[in-house]
């Protein structure tokens, strides 16, 4: 009994966390973006604009939630929801920290949800459903925008889950585990795995960027060319769930990453502060870094895209593949 | 041979990926670096150099008269022809001389700050100023008068300007001021 309450609470703590994660991501990013570009981001709402997320939130509540005269409706509402609970779905095997004891009751709790076996191949999975949100809207807009957008979300997903797929295995096969929880433990110590897997490290930072629609591989929402892209047709609160939707899967992607190369909860031990912090701390870097390349860099042609993904890209990562077995075998 | 190592080092750039980290390099300095942004009306004010041609405002000498002798030349340079002088005589002693601007108006709908009018001036009298928040609520507002433009601007001809100053926004019927705090000047870059 206490069982499913503790993991019904995890799963509402954990949920709650990342459903209001966005409101400070927004107001990062644009703050990001204001000093690279020597301006200062928002400013009027709030002491130096922090309050700016809330009034966001509240203009879009109040927005006329439009849907298109001859979409298809119910895909066009369903959409949305599509895409997002996909990317939630990643946190069920994400490993937040190690375990610690509740006083009084001396119950040691885990801070994961769940520790599966084949952690990394769900967490994969579930990660490349979400982009059926973005096919599905795109497809129900009746926009020829939204339906490019759609298609070229699409075509990028495939081209480039492969090779994010195929970096990860490089990790898999140092770790001997599918298991992330295994993963985060094998790297204690400094034994992080972007030391012995750069190449795999840099293809996994492209191929996530890709995958989770960031400059330079925003092309399903480009504007120079497709308007919004795949919400193009969209706003209000439904807008709201795609802006939504991409906040949490930077984070998902970061937190991966953390995960898989750079030791989780892995800190300084010479530092007393508990292994939570290192984890928030070190995603907070990676969500910067990609503020940061995304404020640098200008967006990639679709041709190039696919010439990156194909050609670089999935070759590189079984050329990892067969370092990394040889290093394994020899050692 | 100076072609293949050409080939060789562009290949390897392509590999280390040199020129997305130089791009990198670049931006992330200016994340630090002080901000442009100007925050104006209600928070920061920028005081124009003593060149700036703004409203016009008619001088007086040091004993206190006005020096605007009527001679209408201001009149007969200004090219829109937005300032209406009608001299008249004058025994008060205000101005400089018997004879002064009994009438002196200016249109500044019509006015594009030449300046052409304060070269024409030969007494010195007319000269353009430092404001530059003319906008109002109704046209009638913006003819001024000889009575208005007598008092002094908001910031003194002393302070040279080209710096930011702190301000606040007033805002009433008339029209909207902002008013300059002239005690924390602060140099733009
Ligand atoms: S500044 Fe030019 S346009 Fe304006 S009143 Fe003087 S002469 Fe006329
Ligand atoms: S402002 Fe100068 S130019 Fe104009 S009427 Fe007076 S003295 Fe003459």
């Amino acid at each position: 009994m206490l069982e499913v309450l503790i993991i019904i609470i995890k799963v509402v703590v954990i949920t709650l966390v990342v459903f209001t994660l966005p409101l400070p991501l927004t107001y990062m990013e644009r703050k990001v973006a204001g000093h690279i570009q020597v301006r200062l981001g928002p400013m009027r709402v709030g002491p130096h604009g922090l309050l700016q997320p809330f009034a966001d939130m509240v203009k879009l509540f109040f927005k006329e939630d439009v849907v298109p005269a001859k979409a298809d409706v119910w895909l066009f509402k369903i959409a949305p929801v599509v895409g997002m609970i996909p990317v939630f779905a990643v946190f069920a095997t994400v490993p937040f920290g190690d375990k610690f004891t509740i006083p009084f009751i001396n119950k040691e709790i885990t801070m994961y949800i769940a520790d599966m076996n084949v952690g990394i191949l769900y967490v994969l999975a579930i990660a490349g459903l979400s982009v059926y949100g973005i096919i599905l809207g795109g497809w129900a807009s009746n926009s020829k925008y939204a339906m490019l957008g759609g298609l070229r979300s699409s075509a990028q997903m495939i081209s480039y889950e492969l090779a994010l797929s195929f970096s990860c295995i490089g990790v898999v096969m140092v770790v001997n585990s599918l298991s992330l929880v295994d993963i985060v433990k094998s790297q204690a110590g400094w034994h992080w795995n972007v030391f012995y897997q750069p190449l795999g490290f840099i293809i996994f930072f492209i191929g996530g960027l890709a995958e989770i629609n960031r400059i330079p591989f925003d092309l399903p929402e480009d504007e120079g060319t497709l308007g919004a892209g795949y919400h193009a047709e969209y706003s209000s609160m439904r807008f709201a769930f795609f802006m939504l939707t991409e906040y949490v899967a930077m984070v998902s992607m970061s937190v991966l990453m953390v995960v898989l190369y750079f030791g989780g909860w892995d800190g300084p031990s010479f530092i007393p502060i508990p292994g939570i912090i290192w984890f928030v701390l070190k995603v907070l870097f990676l969500i910067y870094v990609f503020m940061w390349t995304r404020f640098t860099y200008p967006r990639y042609r679709y041709d190039q895209l696919m010439n990156i993904g194909w050609k670089i890209l999935l070759p590189l990562s079984l050329v990892n593949i067969l370092i990394t077995g040889l290093a394994v075998v020899k050692w | 041979m100076s072609d293949n190592t050409g080939i060789l080092k562009r290949f390897l750039k392509k590999v280390f990926l040199i020129d997305l980290i130089q791009g990198l390099t670049i931006t992330f300095p200016y994340t630090f670096s002080k901000t442009i942004t100007l925050r104006y009306p209600d928070e920061e004010k920028w005081i124009p150099y003593q060149r700036f041609r703004g409203l016009h405002t008619l001088n007086k000498n040091k004993e206190g008269k006005e020096l605007c002798v009527g001679c209408e030349l201001c009149q007969k340079a200004c090219p829109t022809q937005c300032i209406t002088v009608i001299p008249g005589e004058d025994k008060t002693g205000k101005g400089i001389s018997d004879r002064i601007g009994y009438r002196w108006e200016i249109n500044l709908l019509r006015c594009m700050y030449c300046g052409l009018c304060e070269d024409a001036c030969p007494t010195e009298a007319l000269k353009l100023g430092r404001e530059y928040e003319l906008a109002s609520y109704s046209m009638l507002r913006q003819i001024r008068t000889k009575e208005e433009l007598l008092n002094p601007q908001p910031i003194p001809v002393e302070i040279e300007g080209g710096v930011i100053v702190k301000a606040r926004l007033e805002a009433d019927d008339k029209g909207i001021k902002v008013v300059p705090d002239l005690s924390t000047q602060k140099r733009w870059w």
